[in-house]
């Protein structure tokens, strides 16, 4: 027996995709690898190690409510389910404990939210270098922090991570902004319409005006940025007001988000590329519905929209899927929509601000030197790929057969827009005509063990439905 | 209107290879590729450069392919990657070694010593981690493997140092004989060469149509998978007697895993789906025979479109109805060893009409004789 619809990923998107579903009678099986439901934006927001989680932020403590509306709703959640494959026939394959089940489904929605920006500047794979995103699963997940941390690059995630450090009494060496002045000039354009967000724009101001009232060193405008040390951090140099340089021992990275490839990749689902974002779109109407009917993506996985943004998108795709099990009437559809559409439109709003406010300069987001690494899991530079280049290996696959760029473990998710970007500069092309890697499942490493034990599953037995309650 | 002495169709390693060997003679050479060179079964194979275990009918070509590959880097001034590692079959139980004792009485009687067949003891030896229970297997000692891509690109890059033209992205829509020339027709333009070939892997009965060839000619999509690195633990390419058993470790660590099993074939979209069931099945196939592979950790699966011939060789031959065509496709799994040697034919065939070797079982209408 096949599902009826199945949601990849219990973060905001999910979650709201769930409890809407539910709502119109509709009981989907939502599969995650967390172990809690919540996503990155809500990750234990429910059940935090943290003794003071409120410190986090209200945004972080509202994610509580619609985990806990998710948990009553009766959808089947699945903690741990690691989906490393959804097919384009509607067959889904995850491993749990140590096993791997397939199950088939009617309908599927894909939230598989996003990955940070890779941020290649030189000394950007040493260790003791993370992202701003690493820092926050430490904070929420195991309340670890780094003491005396440099915090560079530019985008709200960036402050957040840096005010809820503060909050917690953490001491932080240093704000590194990378944001460009031109950007404000630009913004500005899009002010007038984000003002109508009034309260998200404050949000981010007070981010900022909290981090400067603590203290800390910020520096604006900052350039031509380089970490330092041989075998692991000790630095970061930068230009901000002339040459600086701050000794830490972790440099937190970060100049945001854009949606996670491997799994809308995989599937063939059509992508466009998005200039504002400087990102890969998954192609959907306004329902989250891609290329192929019966496979929706909400959330950041398809194109960045926050985590409000995505609680209306997950309500969106899921009122979409109830007309097409016909639970509702296109008119009922259609009827429930306009209100979240409106919502919709105008936090699109504030993102068009936020985006113009935080696009990352070129300098940032491609290597400036030939011996910048590009891929970290196969150790290729520049200076490699451009001799693959020029061995005729003039698209993005190519060049991965050539120099093995982006076939380790991290499966292409750090190198593959930097590769697409430097053979659009290379053949003097748009990075839309070159295209990215083909992408292939699992979307993870899984043991030869684990794939061996492979089972097909039509209803949830009793433990996996206990494990998530 | 670009013209030459041969028009080669299809950038995998025969269509490579049979460029480079004519460039090297001087021949003008026009190779149409549609999408990019290596794109295809020749750049996503298993990369194993086997002797072991062939058709008899192939064994000929094979060996002598095998003393090329030894000398290819140094000929081609290129990386392929290729290690002289050798190749094992394991024998899981007696009825194995019965197969493999049968195998060498006929290989023998042609002249074939290649293949020598080795006990329980000398299996382990050469493969420490093999299950207990085997019971021997037979090895072929200059077997290997090489990068597929690597090597394609080796026979492309040296036939344009000898004046071919590779023009990618450009797919052969039409094709007429005019007088005496050859007039294909593509998105990209008109191309004009006397001499036609037909290398256009699992897309080739379509081009041997248009010369005038009908071919029963099948297309499907073997599946590999790849683990991260582990530790060395393995030097010979594996393979079983009666078993979906295959893999090979790389010098970086990564094992390679195939075994034969086949995902869902889409040729007109460029396209493979997976069929994770069989892929499992050859998982458990691997830890049955190697357990030190449990913990292996997968890290990509994927699979590539390649031609079959329903007797499982390749068709190697003038055309039977076309004056100045040939062919060289339908390599059913494993023609990548056979890359070096089959550009050479064919480039003789083109040149003397002499190949050197008895190619009558891989006639391209060896199957209309049949059927009549
Ligand atoms: C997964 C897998 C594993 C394998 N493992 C091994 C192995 O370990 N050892 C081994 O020896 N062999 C192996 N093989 C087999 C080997 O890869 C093939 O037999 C060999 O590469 C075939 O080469 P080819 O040049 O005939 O075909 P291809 O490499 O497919 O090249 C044909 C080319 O023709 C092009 N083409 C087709 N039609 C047109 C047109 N109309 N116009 C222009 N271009 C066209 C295609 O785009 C394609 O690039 C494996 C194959 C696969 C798929």
């Amino acid at each position: 027996m096949a599902f009826d619809c199945v949601i990849v990923g219990a973060g905001p998107a999910g979650m709201s995709a769930a409890v809407t579903l539910a709502e119109h009678g509709v009981r989907s099986l939502v599969l995650d690898r967390g172990a809690k439901a919540g996503g990155q934006i809500y990750r234990y927001a429910a059940s935090s190690p943290l003794p003071d989680p409120s410190k986090l932020g209200p945004d972080y403590m509202s994610g509580a409510a619609l985990i806990n509306a998710f948990e009553a709703c009766g959808a089947d959640h699945v903690a741990g389910a690691d989906v490393w494959h959804v097919g384009d026939d509607g067959r889904i394959l995850y491993s749990i404990d140590g096993e791997t089940r397939q199950i088939e489904t009617r309908e599927v929605l894909v939230c598989p939210g996003a990955i940070e920006r890779p941020m290649p500047i030189p000394g950007w794979t040493l260790p003791g270098v993370m992202t701003a995103g690493a820092a926050q699963v430490m904070l929420k997940t195991d309340a670890i922090v780094a003491e005396n941390a440099v915090f560079a690059g530019s985008g709200p995630l960036l402050y957040l991570v840096v005010a809820q450090y503060l909050r917690l009494g953490v001491k932080v060496a240093g704000l590194v902004d990378t944001t460009p002045r031109r950007n404000f000039l630009q913004a500005a354009s899009a002010a007038p319409a984000a003002l109508r967000s009034a309260s998200l724009l404050h949000k981010g101001i007070s981010l900022l005006s909290e981090i400067r009232r603590a203290g800390i060193p910020v520096y604006r405008q900052s350039v031509q940025l380089k970490l330092l040390g041989q075998t692991r951090v000790s630095g970061l140099s930068f230009y901000s007001n002339g040459l600086q340089q701050i000794e830490a021992d972790t440099v937190f990275l970060h100049h945001g988000v854009i949606p996670n490839p491997n799994m809308t990749r995989a599937l063939g689902l059509d992508h466009v590329w998005n200039e504002d974002q400087l990102a890969w779109h998954v192609k959907t109407d306004l329902y989250g519905q891609s290329s192929i009917p019966y496979i929706a993506v909400a959330g950041d996985g398809g194109a960045i929209v926050g985590g409000d943004g995505a609680h209306i998108e997950g309500r969106l795709a899921a009122l979409n899927i109830l007309m097409r099990l016909e639970r509702i009437s296109p008119e009922t559809r259609d009827r429930l929509s306009r209100s979240p559409v409106g919502e919709l439109r105008r936090l699109s709003q504030f993102r068009r601000f936020i985006d113009r406010l935080y696009r990352p300069s070129d300098a940032l987001r491609l290597p400036q030197d030939e011996d910048t690494p590009v891929c970290r899991c196969e150790d290729q530079s520049v200076a490699d790929l451009r001799a693959g280049f020029q061995l005729g290996a003039r698209d993005p696959n190519a060049l991965k057969s050539r120099t093995r760029c982006g076939m380790g473990p991290c499966q292409g998710r750090q190198c593959g827009p930097i590769v697409s970007d430097l053979l659009a500069n290379w053949r003097g092309e748009h990075v839309s005509d070159v295209g990215y890697y083909r992408m292939r499942s699992p979307q993870r490493l899984l043991s030869l063990e684990e794939l061996s034990r492979f089972k097909t599953v039509s209803s949830l037995q009793p433990r996996a439905r206990e494990a998530s309650r | 209107m670009k013209t030459a002495d041969v028009l080669i169709i299809g950038g995998g390693i025969h269509g490579s290879s049979t460029a480079y060997h004519l460039a090297r003679e001087g021949i003008s050479v026009i190779l149409l590729e549609k999408d990019y060179v290596a794109r295809h079964a020749s750049g996503v194979n298993a990369g194993g450069v086997r002797v072991l275990g062939r058709d008899l009918a192939e064994v000929p070509l094979s060996k002598i392919s095998m003393q090329m590959w030894q000398t290819l880097d140094s000929e081609l001034d290129a990386d392929t990657g290729f290690r002289s590692t050798s190749m094992v079959y394991i024998a899981a139980n007696e009825a194995d070694i019965t197969t493999l004792k049968q195998r060498e009485a006929r290989m023998n009687a042609a002249g074939h010593t290649h293949e020598r067949i080795i006990d329980q003891r000398e299996l382990r030896e050469l493969l420490p981690y093999v299950h207990p229970s085997c019971t021997g297997g037979a090895v072929s000692q200059q077997d290997g493997h090489a990068n597929p891509y690597r090597s394609t690109n080796a026979f492309r890059l040296a036939a344009e140092r000898f004046g071919a033209s590779i023009v990618e992205g450009t797919e052969l829509r039409n094709l007429r004989r005019v007088g005496s020339s050859w007039i294909a027709q593509t998105p990209k333009g008109t191309f004009e060469a006397g001499t036609v070939v037909n290398c256009a892997g699992a897309w080739a009965d379509k081009v041997a149509l248009m010369i005038g060839d009908n071919v029963p000619l099948n297309h499907a999509a073997p599946m590999l998978m790849i683990t991260a690195r582990m530790p060395h633990f393995v030097e010979p390419v594996v393979g079983a007697v009666s078993r979906q058993l295959s893999f090979k470790q790389f010098e970086n660590g990564t094992v390679l895993i195939g075994g034969g099993a086949k995902g869902f074939a889409e040729r007109a979209a460029n396209k493979t789906r997976l069929d994770y069931e069989k892929l499992a099945n050859a998982a458990r196939t691997t830890i049955d025979f190697f357990p030190i592979m449990t913990r292996a950790a997968i890290n990509r699966m994927w699979a590539g479109l390649e031609a079959y011939m329903p007797d499982n060789l390749p068709v190697v031959s003038p055309s039977a109805n076309a004056e100045n065509a040939f062919h060289a496709f339908g390599f059913s799994a494993h023609g990548f060893q056979l890359g070096p040697i089959i550009g050479k034919v064919t480039a003789d065939m083109i040149l003397t009409g002499q190949p050197g070797f008895d190619l009558s079982a891989f006639r391209v209408d060896r199957y209309d004789r049949k059927v009549l």
